[in-house]
């Protein structure tokens, strides 16, 4: 073994560096390879920052300050060259104002356009000025700018909760003036068909004073009570009717005057302990409305049954309301930091997430590789990044795991996780890693999700019964692989671009932590050897503990020069953990299963076995067709329609009616309704055959319209004329 | 849109409704002994019992002519419009009360003639209404004039030397309006598939078309006798998307032909059928929207509503004092 070999394998066993080859990685502002590019988020176009509009609750709540530009664009740029120039013009815009999001200005996008506009100080009558001028008038919407910063995870998912929380309060205040409105007409309806609701002085009050001497009011009193129902509502029903009413309207009243955004805040806490103790106080009310709600339903639909509704509702409690009811209300938002759960706000989080309660838990991770407890020993891991995957666990709460990074594209998420009928969690990566600040939030969030550190996935219980569609884990680069991989291009010493495929791993993400620059070393350009084996393939092969190769990243420094960088085997340990675990969610997502391989193992294996026993039968085919697949099946052409034997009847002796084809037409009841009667569907049969004649049977069979009725033979062969009836039976027998 | 609570929907399911046709059953028929409508009003209220349709909740409307009496017969709420206004009275009721069951019954002449115009856009406004086009080929009610439907040389009050034009036919057209949902046809001497498919017409969410060829035993008495004779004469549309013909009625019906309701084309083809008569369901698409679900919600009819409407009204008779002072 070589000088240089003895000296990296040593410091991939130890952590340490012996001899003179290696350099410490501390304080070069090194960054993945794969990085590199990323040197000034202002000159890149890409989702951020977003503009937080105020919409209709939706997707479009959340914008993303390029496709706000796109779509102006489009609206004012012509294709082609002639709209070029105004295309760069509205660029060189987007980027002052990705600029000013960036250095920390914030407020609304229309005001941080006209500073752009502003700054970039264009004469007032040159064409820039024009652009910038008809981009600004199209411009439709327009909210707060927020760039990806730390506080943006709790920013983002407040703005759609409270988007839904005025959407909700909407339809709730809408739903209360629907019931008052209903239960209100059930007593004007009593009320007007009363003694006292037709009385003339009524009647005289309800036309008013300009034509009041056309109408004799004592004589239209007289008719209407003479005409109207007599039965007015029982006493007990209309005292439950304005009971019931008086509720809603107090409730309405009161959520009218606290309807506004104060009001909303209310439901914001920054732990669980205190969200709990809310929800707490106010369930009674909860509970009294939504027994009052379910008695005005039930009494405006008519189905209020005294029997069976009221020792329900006598024992109307905490039991008796469902997630259901609880979605009609308000629900909880609690932000908190993942460093902040600990003790009892850990258990009040578990307390949450095992129940219904409609509260949404916001844990903003903020630091994945700063946890002392974790780091003391075993190498850096990601503890934070488990509570989603804990959380999912308890069944009944909807999780959410993302980064920063990937918010603007897992709104459709949050929005259904908001929406939940129960509990939520929403654990996000901010990339704001303290200690480490070498790379904007941005930047670290993405490399979190890219690495498998903190990936992305959602578990909705409400989607459906199983796992498959329950669990998704498409917000993840290409999820079918252990690690995402990617091009990488440089130049080599000779000038010569070389371009490689290159993974990004969880080493590379944890290479963007300065604080954990002791778990590399540096080898020069120079002493590259054979012997090092980058560190995705190191993480493939069988043993780690083998240290025939040495695992490397690449890594370039702040002079953007290409190097690599050693790593060590408790790193390593923290990799192959941190794929173990990605492993776990791929196989909740369906990817390389292992029990559904060994299941199709287990198949394939039965199905051979058959084949060769099959096949040892002479003349008997030795290849089966396989089972064809379910696409096969469907498109088989359907069955015809079960015809019965076309065997034609044989006439029967009996007089019947086809009752199945009888029309209703009523020719034979109206010719005799004691022979001839109708069944529970009014369709015709034989009542009683004895209550007519022949004659009537074969006139009924010549009416009928469908022709269904068969007189059979006579029972009377004397009935007078039977040898005219029986010519006249013969078509119908 | 309501938001009822999970307890009130958990009672309601308690509370079982059981009816019998009796119960749907209205004043009794003045329709001619052995006439068609007499067969769709038996499986209209077979429909509304197997489906436990509570009559309040229920509604039947209709323009005028002999199927227009059709209201009267339902023990439910009902609407005897005005001549071949039974659709939009239909869609204002749809609007107003989301909640109800709306049912159409309009003839030949009600729906495709002086109602035409009504009939077009209620099939491009889609919105959920089950129609029950009795389509009898002849003005019954006033005693016998043509209507659209009349075959071409009918001699009737109105064309005493024979009808000159070639008959409309309503699927067709309705095939060809746009945001057509369900179109089906039956004919009234099989009531059992009148029965499956004014049921299928209901489940249907959305403008559901349906016209039922019916006999007009007094003015009309031979015009479907050949179909009637001939059972072969009669092609049963059957689809497992579609119609499904019991081993009973196959028996006696076995001209049949597999047809995919999701095909237009298709239905437009059969719709065009000449010497046969198709019954079953033509079209059907599920996925075109209602016009009431693309509104926007409705504001609620209460008394403040109606107060700032009246308002409103009032005001447009008011006197302003300030400006008679500002007139010149």
């Amino acid at each position: 073994m070589s000088v240089e070999l003895q000296e990296h394998v040593a410091f991939y066993l130890t952590g340490r560096r012996m001899g003179g080859g290696l350099m410490a990685a501390d304080g070069q502002h090194m960054r993945p390879g794969l990085l590199a590019r990323f040197g000034d988020l202002t000159r890149l176009r890409y989702d951020f920052p977003l503009v937080l509009v105020g919409s209709r609750g939706d997707e479009s709540e959340i914008r993303s300050l390029s496709a706000l530009i796109n779509g102006i664009l489009q609206d004012i740029a012509p294709r082609g060259i002639e709209g070029e120039a105004t295309r760069q013009h509205l660029l060189r815009l987007e980027r002052e104002i990705r600029t000013l999001a960036a250095n920390g200005d914030t407020g609304p996008l229309s005001g941080l356009w006209d500073l752009a506009t502003q700054r970039i100080g264009a004469p007032d009558d040159s064409p820039l000025a024009r652009s910038l001028g008809r981009a600004r008038a199209a411009l439709q919407v327009d909210g707060e700018v927020a760039d990806c910063t730390d506080e943006l995870p709790a920013r983002v998912i407040t703005h759609l909760w409270r988007a839904l929380q005025r959407q909700k309060a909407g339809l709730f205040n809408q739903e209360l003036r629907r019931l008052t409105a209903r239960l209100a007409d059930i007593l004007q309806a009593d009320f007007v068909r009363s003694r006292r609701g037709t009385s003339a002085a009524r009647l005289r009050a309800s036309v008013g004073t300009g034509m009041e001497g056309a109408f004799d009011f004592e004589a239209l009193a007289s008719t209407l009570q003479h005409v109207s129902g007599r039965d007015p509502l029982p006493d007990s029903r209309r005292q439950r009717v304005q009971r019931a009413l008086s509720g809603l309207q107090a409730r309405h009243y009161a959520q009218a005057d606290a309807g506004g955004p104060d009001d909303i805040d209310s439901y914001v806490f920054a732990n669980c302990r205190d969200a709990l103790a809310a929800f707490r106080n106010r369930l009674p009310q909860i509970i009294e409305l939504v027994n009052t709600m379910a008695i005005a339903e039930l009494e405006i639909e008519g189905l209020y049954v005294e029997a069976t509704h009221d020792p329900f509702f006598a024992g109307f409690d905490e039991s008796s309301v469902g997630a259901k009811d609880l979605r009609l209300f308000p629900d909880y938002l609690v932000c908190t930091a993942s460093e902040d759960l600990q003790g009892p706000e850990n258990a009040g989080l578990m307390e949450i997430l095992a129940s219904d309660m409609p509260i949404r838990i916001v844990i903003q991770v903020s630091d994945i590789l700063g946890e002392p407890a974790l780091r003391a020993y075993r190498g850096p891991v990601a503890h934070a990044a488990q509570l989603g995957k804990m959380a999912m666990g308890l069944g009944n709460a909807y999780v959410l795991q993302s980064s920063s990074s990937h918010l603007y594209r897992a709104r459709r998420r949050i929005l259904s996780g908001l929406a939940h009928a129960g509990p939520a969690l929403f654990s996000v990566f901010s990339g704001s890693q303290r200690g480490s600040r070498m790379l904007p939030p941005y930047l670290l969030a993405a490399a979190a999700l890219e690495s498998r550190a903190f990936p992305a996935f959602s578990y909705d219980p409400a989607a459906g019964p199983d796992w498959a569609t329950r669990f998704a884990l498409d917000g993840n680069p290409q999820p079918e692989a252990d690690w995402p991989v990617h091009e990488f291009g440089y130049e080599d010493e000779s000038r010569q671009s070389v371009t490689e495929q290159v993974a990004f791993t969880y080493v590379d993400f944890v290479a963007c932590d300065p604080r954990q620059a002791k778990h590399f070393a540096l080898v020069p350009r120079a002493e590259w050897n054979g012997s090092m084996v980058p560190a995705a393939d190191s993480l493939t092969s069988d043993s780690l503990a083998v240290a025939a190769k040495v695992p490397y990243v690449q890594m370039v420094n702040g002079n953007h020069v290409l190097l690599r960088a050693l790593v060590d085997e408790k790193l390593m340990l923290a990799a192959q953990r941190c794929q173990e675990m990605w492993h776990s969610l791929q196989e909740l997502g369906g990817i390389r299963n292992s029990q559904a391989e060994r299941l199709l193992a287990r198949e394939r294996k039965v199905w051979e076995e058959q084949r060769q026993r099959e096949s040892a039968i002479p003349g008997r085919d030795a290849r089966p067709p396989p089972p064809a697949p379910a696409a096969t099946i469907a498109a088989a052409p359907p069955a015809q329609p079960v015809v019965a034997a076309t065997e034609p009847d044989k006439p029967s002796d009996d007089p019947h009616i086809d009752t199945l084809r009888c029309t209703t037409c009523n020719e034979c009841t109206n010719l005799n309704n004691r022979m001839f009667a109708y069944d529970a569907n009014k369709q015709a049969y034989i009542a009683d055959i004895n209550a007519g004649t022949y004659r009537e049977l074969v006139e009924a069979a010549e009416a009928c319209q469908v022709s269904i009725i068969h007189p059979g033979k006579p029972r009377n062969p004397d009935e007078p004329g039977i040898a005219e009836l029986l010519q006249r039976a013969e078509p119908f027998l | 849109m309501t938001m009822t609570t999970r307890a009130s929907e958990c009672l309601m399911r308690m509370y079982t409704e059981d009816h019998h046709l009796e119960d749907y059953q209205g004043s009794i028929p003045r329709w001619c002994t052995g006439c068609g409508d007499n067969a769709i009003l038996t499986a209209v209220q077979r429909l509304c019992r197997d489906e436990k349709l509570r009559p309040e909740k229920t509604v039947f409307v209709s323009g005028i002519g002999c199927s227009s009496r059709f209201p009267h017969y339902m023990k439910t709420y009902g609407f005897h419009g005005i001549h071949g206004r039974a659709l939009p009275i239909a869609e204002g009721i749809r609007l107003a009360r989301p909640d109800l069951h709306v049912f159409v019954n309009t003839g030949d002449g009600d729906c495709c003639s002086i109602g035409a115009a009504h009939w077009v856009h209620a099939i491009r406004y889609n919105m959920n209404l089950t129609v029950m086009v009795h389509d009898n080929h002849i003005y019954g009610l006033t005693k016998m004039q043509v209507s659209p439907t009349s075959p071409r040389g009918l001699r009737s009050k109105t064309t005493p030397h024979g009808a000159d034009l070639e008959p409309l036919n309503p699927l067709s057209v309705t095939l060809g309006i746009q945001n057509v949902s369900f179109v089906a046809q039956a004919v009234d001497w099989i009531p059992e598939l009148v029965y499956d498919i004014i049921s299928r017409a209901f489940h249907h969410k959305g403008c559901s078309f349906v016209r039922i060829i019916q006999r007009c035993p007094e003015f009309l008495p031979e015009l479907l006798a050949p179909w009637l004779s001939d059972p072969n004469r009669t092609l049963l549309l059957t689809h497992e998307n579609g119609m499904r013909v019991s081993a009973a009625l196959g028996k006696v019906y076995k001209n049949q032909r597999e047809h995919d309701p999701s095909n237009i084309d298709h239905a437009r083809e059969i719709a065009s059928l000449k010497d046969l008569i198709p019954v079953g369901i033509l079209y059907h698409n599920p996925a075109v929207p209602c016009y009431e679900d693309m509104r926007a919600i409705m504001p609620l009819r209460g008394p403040d509503l109606i107060q700032r409407g009246l308002e409103a009204e009032f005001d447009k008779f008011t006197i302003w004092p300030q400006e008679e002072a500002v007139r010149p």
